[in-house]
């Protein structure tokens, strides 16, 4: 392989990890500029996301990576798994500040910052407990379609999920800009006591701000199995700290910064593996870490617009 | 800002103890009083000390000794998470760096060539030669245990103090995030450093200890018993921190961090101190817990420890030395007994009724989803653990209650309130052009004062004329746009909130920032930081020099809290969130006082008062002039500027529109006009028909 | 302790719009409001004079259902609203424009006012109120696009009227309105509030500037530590020597 060749493709794997990453800082960084809440419990809700749509595509009777499919069918059946599995940890995820953080708001110090912890933990061990600890071959009905520029490879399954993110994250510019309930998430995000004043049901902004944040978090579970081919109980430890990396990179609580951090991130780990060790990665991204927070805490986009667009 | 603002910690307070909603939660609260606290340590103590002795079970002994172990950390943990506030989720990561430190000092691991330099240190006994034909030979580290047990503590604190410093000045959650992020990373380097750690392996044939030749093998009891010895050390160290001017910063910290700091206390280097102190204890535990196992592994060290520790400290009551030993107990007994005798009723039970659920049932393998519940279930319905931080405090008698204040102590015979000699000629606080700009909004603009020693200036202006910006400014929470301040002739402009403590500011808060979960006593206690000396050793120590600084600093606080008789000296053990509006306001004029200011700066000082409280204060502000202290007030009630102030500013919109005696400025203009609004002529007409 | 009202009494003033009877408020152990009653006829001005601390800003985070009363009823339109959340007291006609103003800083003016009208869904009358706001304001229209949190105190006074304009209120609540504010700005203000009132709004208003409120009051309350302890008619309220001494004519007492 040239060295063109190595560069381009660890720039295809790092916009890849970076989408991942990114679908996952948004999460971190919209309940962040809402209640100030770095959630634990993220983490994991990212990991039950990719086991949600392995189930649900096992019960559609695919297992493994065998059966394929093409065209519309194939679209067909990611859009219904993606939705499915968004629903399903919209809802774990609204559930949880329902009825594990929303008694804790506005407490002070440490405590609801230990409770998402124990919910991460309680999330893990429950499927820890249920599923066993094997790594899962994940289901993927996926074709093996590729272009080749010299050595480096594209993979449909990469043009896919770039394509999923983008939409994605078009959808939430979207939706927090123009819609009135993203006009409620700014407010509040500005000043929750005004936000209440003009009658803004803050309690339903920040349950909807759970919901699509773990909703998202889904999706990025989602491609975490069919870009790996596999799933496991302890994925959303390394992804969720990367990520919430990622978020303070782009500025916590700015949603562009989310999706830059996420990428820069995905970029940082593939060319990082490739040109220093694997085995360094996370010990690259904790210095970058720490590295903004002494030079940069307000990241490279900063929080003069957390939720602007 | 026209009202009390409460702070969040108020708030959000957990129930008051004593108080139990129900009855059972009263008899335990009851139970763990002061003296149940006492002798719940003592009884642990005791207990742990003869157990051996009655069981001579090598594995009972062995996994008591690894209990001991946690539970050690659990309490140097509580240091930092408990009493200074801040969230350390890599905690682990200091006991394998305290483990591993040990683990190559003592062990075939390293072994550099054999040159002259090595001599001394095997002269000291640090390194032995070992001789290979044909070669210089290789070194062998034999670094004593006793002695790694404090150079362990020393090479963590470093690690802590290296990888806090760049997030405490930032909100707590950050340094969450980064000690997760330390955490991960540990062990990741142990395993990739094989050089050092033998990598995945683990490090093998670490040196047992010897104790005057007597090696402690791979005997349990010996370390057993070290553990004990380092368990009661530490709870001792907590205990002793804990009631020090350390360890009321610490709490103070906590609390209110801007408060905090303007009462004299520098937060980074005592957020710094207790995250140091907590990872040189991780450290030494390390040490000794690999010297017990004669192995270290990255595995050993890796997320769930430091939650298991966490999950002792939120059971057992967070900042709770009794509490923190009664949960790592708990925990301890859960894992290695009750689970497995639960475990094997369930399976006996699935036996007999023939549910495969019951039979397949393995609870000690869910235990770490116990853990997260026993958080998730702790934080929702028992913030402050099973035995609170804070033991029960009998509420006052009604005599106490309906006493009439009485004034004993304001004139005479007392300690000077600061111990400087002022120029009476030259200005005590000079200001220069001091301004600043929020947005589009000029707080304050362009601003000059003298302030002479020994007077009482009065600066009086509508809400929102910039008053309390000002105060700021001169205190430092607030960085001016321009302009210098000046105290006794030395530019004290954009100095730290805490040096300008020690300089000789004080102040007190329009909005209140009491220490909310603090009693009277220790509120008055912080402030008295900037005039103390006593450090973290010390406090351990308690020499005779620091228990002279502290009964002298609680002679200073109850000679202040006498200056309002009896309003505040009945209730000096009481949480300060339990006081009325206008003992609040006392209490922080006595906080601020104890600084021993040559100017203090009262922000609404009477708000909130009613008429008879409002004259008797302005009569102790008054004595507080007389005895040597100069006041800078910001006060709505023109009745009490008129009766004391020297000298009255005006303010308005951020400028200063009129300076004077109180008769001068009453017959401005311009200050009835801010004062009064449109029809100013009106009233000024009246003014001059009466 | 009323003063004695001859012109004016109770019975005589319009029917109540928002009544608070005996509400007893509190922060966690401290006791706030002491029993107090209040009463703001449809169509007046009622203001509300009071030391910082003695329980202004608790009696407006009351009404708006930010602080909850642990005994007392406070009535609105006939009804009990103890237990009402704030957005649904702002979607029943209760607008605040809270004490030192709080917009959202990183919203322009226009999204501002148009987050006032976010519980209404009526598009064509809101238009028509956004021009209301505009004839009201006019300096407000020049700035449209301009970020909240870089317009001068007295603008924002303006959009903070403005955007509680826009959810067209039946009761005002004003925190303060003229904090901060230059007196040319000031007189401006309560020109305003006048005019508001006269299109048929009621306003309830807390002030320090006791002199200026009373000018345009209908009604007012002085509250002391928590507690009423005088109400009368502006016009007594003005007269009474105790008002005088505290908040009005002390300087003259010189």
């Amino acid at each position: 392989m040239e060295s063109w060749e190595i560069l381009l493709q660890q720039v295809i794997n790092g916009l890849s990890l970076g989408a991942m990453y990114a679908l996952l800082a948004l999460g971190f960084t919209m309940v962040y500029g809402i209640i100030e809440l770095i959630n634990f419990a993220h983490f994991n809700i990212f990991m039950v996301g990719s086991f949600i749509a392995m189930w649900l595509m096992q019960l559609m009777g695919f297992t493994g990576q065998t059966h394929i499919l093409y065209g519309l069918p194939l679209i067909g059946l990611l859009v219904l798994v993606l939705c499915m599995t968004m629903l399903g940890t919209g809802v774990l995820g609204a559930l949880i500040e329902r009825y594990a953080l929303r008694a804790l708001r506005g407490v002070s110090g440490t405590a609801p910052m230990i409770t998402t912890i124990g919910l991460s933990y309680i999330l893990f061990n429950v499927i820890l407990l249920t599923t066993g600890a094997d790594t899962k071959n994940y289901s993927n009905p996926m074709p093996n379609i590729r272009w080749e520029f010299g050595d480096a490879v594209l993979r449909l399954r990469e043009v896919m999920l770039w394509g999923l993110s983008i939409v994605l994250m078009i959808g939430l510019h979207y939706f927090v800009r123009r819609t009135k309930m993203g006009k409620a998430m700014q407010a509040t995000a500005q000043d929750q006591e005004a936000a209440r004043m003009v009658g803004v049901d803050v309690d339903r902004v920040v349950i909807i701000t759970f919901f699509i944040g773990s909703a998202l978090a889904g999706a990025a579970g989602v491609i975490f199995g069919l870009y790996y081919n596999y799933t496991s109980f302890i994925i959303g430890y390394t992804a969720g700290l990367r990520a919430f990396t990622a978020a303070v990179l782009g500025g916590i609580g700015n949603i562009p910064g989310a999706m830059l951090g996420g990428v820069l991130i995905g970029l940082i780990e593939s060319l990082g593996g490739q040109y220093l060790a694997v085995r360094w990665t996370d010990v690259i991204i904790f210095s970058i870490l720490v590295l903004v927070l002494v030079f940069r805490p307000t990241g490279l986009l900063g929080r003069a617009a957390p939720t602007k667009s | 800002m026209t009202e009390t603002q409460l702070r969040p910690s108020e708030t959000a307070a957990p129930p008051a103890m004593g108080r139990g909603a129900s009855f059972l939660p009263a008899i335990w609260d009851r139970a763990t009083g002061i003296a149940g606290r006492r002798g719940f340590i003592i009884a642990f103590l005791v207990i742990g000390a003869v157990l051996p002795l009655l069981d001579r079970n090598e594995g009972d002994i062995d996994a008591g000794a690894n209990a001991l172990s946690y539970a050690i950390l659990a309490l140097g943990l509580n240091i930092v998470v408990g009493f200074a506030g801040l969230l350390d989720l890599g905690y682990a990561a200091f006991f394998a760096i305290g483990a591993y430190a040990y683990g190559i000092f003592s062990s075939y691991q390293v072994q550099p060539e054999w040159w002259g330099f090595w001599e001394p240190f095997q002269w000291l006994g640090l390194v032995q030669h070992i001789a290979v034909p044909g070669g210089p030979g290789t070194v062998h580290f034999t670094v004593s245990f006793w002695l790694m047990l404090p150079i362990s503590a020393i090479i963590t604190a470093f690690f802590g103090v290296m990888f806090g410093a760049p997030t405490l000045r930032l909100k707590g959650d950050y340094l969450a995030i980064v000690t997760l992020g330390f955490g991960e990373i540990v062990p990741i380097v142990a395993r990739n450093v094989p050089y050092l750690t033998n990598g995945a392996a683990g490090l093998n044939g670490v040196a047992s200890p010897t104790f005057f030749g007597y090696s402690f093998g791979v005997q349990s009891m010996p370390f057993y018993y070290l553990g004990l010895a380092l368990a009661a050390f530490l709870i001792f160290v907590s205990l002793r921190l804990k009631n020090s001017r350390i360890g009321r910063a610490w709490l103070a910290i906590r609390e209110d961090e801007i408060a905090a700091e303007a009462m004299g206390v520098n937060r980074v280097k005592l957020k710094l101190l207790a995250f140091g102190i907590g990872a040189g204890f991780a450290g030494t535990t390390g040490t000794f817990y690999v010297a017990k196992l004669q192995t270290a592994a990255p595995e050993m060290f890796t997320f769930p420890v430091s939650v298991m520790l966490i999950v002792m400290i939120v059971l057992g009551g967070m900042g709770s030395v009794a509490g923190v030993v009664l949960g790592a107990l708990i925990l301890q007994l859960l894992q290695s007994v009750l689970l497995q005798d639960l475990t094997q009723w369930i399976h006996a039970f699935g036996n007999l009724t023939g549910i495969e659920f019951f039979q397949q049932l393995d609870l000690v393998q869910s235990i770490e989803l116990i853990f997260g519940i026993i958080l998730v279930v702790m934080m929702r319905f028992r913030r402050q653990g099973l035995i609170p931080e804070r033991a029960a405090v009998t509420a006052l008698t009604h005599a106490q209650q309906t006493a009439v204040p009485s004034r004993i102590g304001v004139k005479g015979g007392l300690v000077p309130l600061h111990r400087r000699t002022l120029d009476p000629k030259k200005p005590l606080l000079e200001i220069r052009g001091l301004s600043k700009s929020f947005g589009g909004i000029k707080a304050v603009r362009d601003f000059n004062l003298d302030v002479m020693p020994g007077s009482i200036v009065g600066i009086i202006g509508p809400n929102g004329s910039g008053k309390t910006t000002f105060f700021n400014l001169i205190t430092g929470l607030t960085q001016p746009d321009g302009g210098k301040v000046l105290l006794m002739g030395e530019d004290v402009t954009g100095l730290l909130p805490h040096v300008i403590v020690e300089r000789g500011i004080a102040r007190t808060f329009q909005n209140l920032r009491l220490f909310a979960n603090m009693t009277l006593l220790e509120n008055v206690l912080v402030g008295t930081h900037s005039r103390t000396t006593t450090g973290a050793i010390g406090a351990v120590l308690r020499t005779p020099r620091v228990r002279r600084e502290e009964i002298a600093a609680n002679e200073r606080v109850m000679d202040t809290l006498r200056i309002f008789g009896n309003r505040l000296m009945p209730r000096v053990q009481h949480l300060a969130r339990t006081l009325s509006y206008a003992n609040r306001r006392r209490l922080e004029i006595a906080r601020a006082l104890v600084s021993e200011p040559v100017l203090l700066l009262l922000d609404e000082p009477t708000a909130g008062m009613n008429p008879t409280e409002t004259l008797e204060l302005t009569d102790q502000i008054r004595h507080l002039r007389d005895r040597g202290v100069t006041v800078l007030m910001i006060e709505h009630k023109l009745a009490v500027v008129n009766q004391i102030a020297d000298k009255v500013i005006v303010l308005d919109h951020g400028e200063k529109i009129a300076e004077g005696t109180p008769k001068e400025v009453h017959s401005n203009k311009e200050v009835l006009r801010a004062y009064l609004g449109r029809s100013t002529d009106a009233v000024a007409e009246a003014a001059a028909a009466s | 302790m009323p003063i004695s009202d001859a012109p004016q009494t109770q019975s005589q003033r319009r029917p109540p719009l928002l009544e608070f009877n005996d509400v007893n408020t509190y922060y966690g152990e401290l006791h706030v409001l002491k029993g107090v009653n209040y009463r703001v006829g449809d169509g007046e001005i009622v203001c509300l004079l009071g030391g910082n601390a003695s329980g202004k800003s608790t009696t407006m985070k009351t009404i708006l259902g930010i602080v909850r009363p642990k005994s007392g009823v406070v009535t609105y339109v006939g009804k009990t609203i103890n237990n009402l959340a704030t957005a649904d007291r702002v979607k029943r006609g209760i607008a605040p424009v809270p004490e030192a103003r709080r917009l959202f800083p990183r919203m322009t003016v226009l999204e501002n006012l148009e987050m006032g009208a976010f519980t209404r869904t009526d598009t064509t009358e809101i238009e028509s109120d956004k021009e209301r706001v505009f004839s009201l304001f006019p300096r407000i229209k020049e700035r449209l696009t301009q970020l909240a949190g870089t317009l001068s105190g007295g603008e924002q006074q303006m959009v903070a009227m403005g955007r509680a304009l826009m959810a067209r209120p039946k009761l005002l609540c004003m925190d303060e309105p003229s904090m901060g504010l230059s007196p040319a700005f000031v007189e401006q203000v309560f020109d305003i509030i006048q005019a508001i009132n006269k299109q048929g709004t009621s306003i309830f208003m807390v002030e320090q500037n006791a002199n200026m409120a009373l000018s345009i009051a209908d009604y007012g309350y002085v509250l002391q530590t928590g507690e009423v302890v005088l109400h009368g008619s502006a016009k007594n309220l003005r007269d009474n020597e105790m008002v005088q001494q505290a908040y009005l004519g002390e300087m003259k007492a010189q």
